[in-house]
């Protein structure tokens, strides 16, 4: 007979949570030592039973092992991943005594790479009485994930979209090199335009040994080469070339630059970077004569460059990056670019993000907010786009891919406050392609200004949005099935 | 171990407990053999089911592994326990004697007692076999009709065990962009790896038939 289990989570949480207390009440109340065995359970065919006797209390938290030396550390299962990369993470040694929790600590530390998918260990005899084998058995994984995938369509380009990969592990040494663009080809009634398109591309060494660096360093560059269009209309939905937006007056500009990053961890969960950019810009207008002398976007005509030292420091103590339960992560970070690292412009900028997540109904609650500020006369990419923290703008304004704008509204502004609660349903959780699935429901505030007190732009003056996505924990990459980006093209 | 230390690791358990997603249903009912004593309920009951004989390789591995079974008392209409009582036992194959030491703790002897266990056919004996549980007053036993059920985990990842570790599981990203995230976006994997059931032979469900209340004499 078959019988129907319903232990359902919740009857065994209650459980658990009458177990617990039951066990702590006995446990304090257990007396020390030469109590009554428990009640023990030899093999009902097995002649005597086991001779049980009181534990040592001085014996080792886990078990009551003999202490065994490490004469040799094996690696099984590596293919692509070089085995030194294994060894250097390792945190027992060969010589050594065996340590259990220096063992399921090292074997946390190999499975937190992300360059595996299981990792197991076991112990083997050695050479001679006392001497064992530790062998870590590893499963590689997937390290190739789609970090970006983009197809949209707006009035000035009826179709474009992008695509962005990341090989966690490059070469074997577990480097980071991802790349990504996008793509939307000539604007809409401009076919004689160049094509508007957006490439960066990354090297990360996330963890390099330094003498001295008790947890390693990070060293980095990226590229980005950037081709794009900004309308410079008197209105967001640039009404009087709605009937042929090819007219309207645009500022064209691309933007080729590099950035270097070297960086550590001065704690278990926080990094600090530090950045230097570098840009050359070029900048003109086209179409038709703007409203005014300064209509778009701020950025100078013609050659231009920006460099800016970027300072960065990031806390993560978040239990899970795909649904997190606990914790926060925190991002500081400030920009400071000036004529005294060979720009052009002066400015400095701002940042804060928020995102803490808490239980509610033994459901996941996250907390996000965003503050950031732009002082001086930073070109309009390094300003605040509304929409690009909002679930979807009510307006012709849309998120940005790759930094690149496609819609109508060219409103860049100084100001942001981002604050949003979302609620998470975990669905289901499995060894399957899609591992986890969870649908999120969220809503957001997000006010902008161009100046402090000013008034709020087109965009901003809906401030409030919403979303219900299903978001997918998938060996590839993570992804998200949004309402909100639907919303974000029709409105 | 202090007592108290025994009842966070117990807490952790249990806590792990509640958290842990599927579980593999057994395909028979749950023996059971019920008696009271001394106006307390107490069961031996079958969990053989739990120990496939493929369990050899996992808890021969030279390493400790825990195993924690749960035998509770819940009404047969459904809803929360009413008589629960837990046991946890760490078991390590040594590879040089090739025998199975084993420590049981229980809330009766938190700091645990010690056996040997000459091989694993010795050993599945001993943890299949669960004998004489106290699960507490027979006065408690729900009217109405009840069900015994009973929960085996293989080594369970404790709440506790992961907070210890959070350290190599946090995962700041990297760069001015993020575009050196490598960490933030595989590493905190390691939470999910460590959580995921990794195969169904983890924990392991059991029901009994329905009992009457008139059964246990209560």
């Amino acid at each position: 007979m078959t019988a129907p289990l319903d232990l359902s989570p919740r009857r065994i949480r209650r459980e658990c949570v009458t177990l617990a207390v039951a066990l702590a009440i006995l446990a304090f109340a257990a007396p020390a030592a030469g109590a009554a065995p428990p009640a023990a359970t030899p093999a009902p065919e097995a002649g005597p039973p086991p001779d049980l006797r009181p534990a040592d209390p001085n014996a080792p938290a886990r078990g009551a092992a003999r202490r065994y030396q490490i004469e040799k550390i094996r690696i099984d299962g590596l293919s692509h991943v070089k085995e030194f990369e294994v060894r250097r993470r390792l945190l027992v040694a060969e010589g050594e005594v065996l340590d259990e929790e220096r063992v399921l600590l090292s074997r946390l530390r190999l499975l937190q790479l992300g360059w595996f998918s299981r990792v197991e260990t076991h112990a083997e005899r050695g050479s001679e009485r006392g001497l064992v084998v530790l062998v870590f058995d590893v499963a590689e994984r997937n390290t190739i994930l789609v970090t970006d995938l983009v197809l949209a369509s707006t009035d000035p380009q009826p179709l474009y979209g992008g695509f962005g990969l990341s090989q966690q592990n490059f070469l074997g040494r577990g480097l980071g090199l991802s790349g990504a663009f996008v793509y939307g080809g000539a604007p809409s009634g401009r076919p004689q335009d160049p094509d508007r398109f957006a490439i960066r591309a990354s090297l990360f060494a996330p963890d390099v040994d330094v003498p001295g660096a008790r947890n390693g360093m990070v060293f980095g560059g990226s590229l980005l080469f950037l081709h794009g269009e900004e309308l410079a209309c008197a209105d967001p939905r640039c009404d009087p070339w709605r009937s042929d937006l090819g007219a309207a007056p645009v500022i064209r500009y691309s933007r080729v630059g590099a950035e270097g990053t070297v960086g550590g961890r001065p704690g278990p969960f926080e990094r600090i970077h530090a950045t230097f950019r570098y840009e050359r810009l070029d900048a003109s207008r086209a179409g038709a004569p703007p409203p005014t002398p300064d209509a778009g976007p701020y950025v100078l005509q013609g050659r231009s460059a920006v460099a800016a030292l970027v300072g960065t420091w990031e806390l993560d103590t978040r239990d899970d990056f795909f649904l997190p339960r606990e914790g926060l992560r925190a991002l500081a970070q400030v920009t400071f670019g000036s004529k005294l690292l060979g720009g052009d412009y002066e400015y400095s900028r701002y940042r804060l993000d928020l995102d803490t997540a808490y239980a509610l109904l033994g459901r996941p609650l996250r907390f996000q907010a965003t503050l950031g500020a732009a002082q001086g006369n930073p070109p309009f990419f390094e300003r605040f786009y509304g929409a690009d923290y909002s679930y979807f703008a009510v307006g012709p304004a849309l998120a940005r891919a790759l930094e690149l704008n496609f819609s109508t509204d060219s409103r860049y502004d100084q100001f942001l406050a981002m604050a949003g609660l979302e609620y998470a349903v975990p669905l289901w959780a499995s060894s399957g392609f899609f591992r986890r699935g969870y649908v999120a429901v969220g809503g957001r505030g997000v006010y902008s200004t161009a100046t402090l007190g000013g008034s709020r732009t087109s965009f901003s003056s809906t401030p409030l949005s919403g979303d219900v996505a299903l978001r997918l924990d998938t060996p590839v990459g993570m992804f998200n099935v949004s309402v909100a980006y639907w919303l974000d093209i029709a409105l | 171990m202090t007592p108290r230390r025994i009842a966070l690791a117990a807490l952790a358990v249990a806590a792990a407990l509640a958290a842990a997603g599927r579980a593999r249903a057994a395909p028979a009912p749950l023996p059971v053999q019920l008696a009271l004593r001394d106006g307390r309920l107490r069961a031996t009951v079958d969990v053989s089911a739990a120990f496939p004989t493929s369990l050899q390789r996992e808890l021969g591995n030279g390493l400790t592994n825990v195993v924690a079974i749960y035998v509770a008392v819940v009404p047969a209409r459904g809803g929360g326990p009413a008589l629960i009582y837990g046991r946890v036992v760490e078991i390590l194959f040594d590879v040089w004697e090739e025998t199975y030491a084993v420590v049981v703790k229980d809330p009766h002897v938190p700091q645990g007692v010690r056996a040997v266990l000459p091989d694993f056919a010795a050993l599945r004996r001993f943890l299949a076999q669960e004998r004489d549980l106290d699960l507490g007053p027979a006065a408690l036993v729900p009217p109405g009709g009840f069900v015994v059920e009973a929960r085996v985990e293989v080594n369970p990842v404790s709440k506790e065990q992961l907070q210890r570790t959070r350290e190599f599981i946090a995962s700041p990203s990297g760069g001015a962009r993020g575009a050196g995230s490598s960490r933030s976006v595989l590493g905190a994997m390691a939470s999910f790896l460590l959580r995921a059931p990794p195969s169904d032979a983890d924990v392991v469900l059991f029901r009994s038939r329905p009992y009457e209340t008139a059964e246990v004499g209560r």
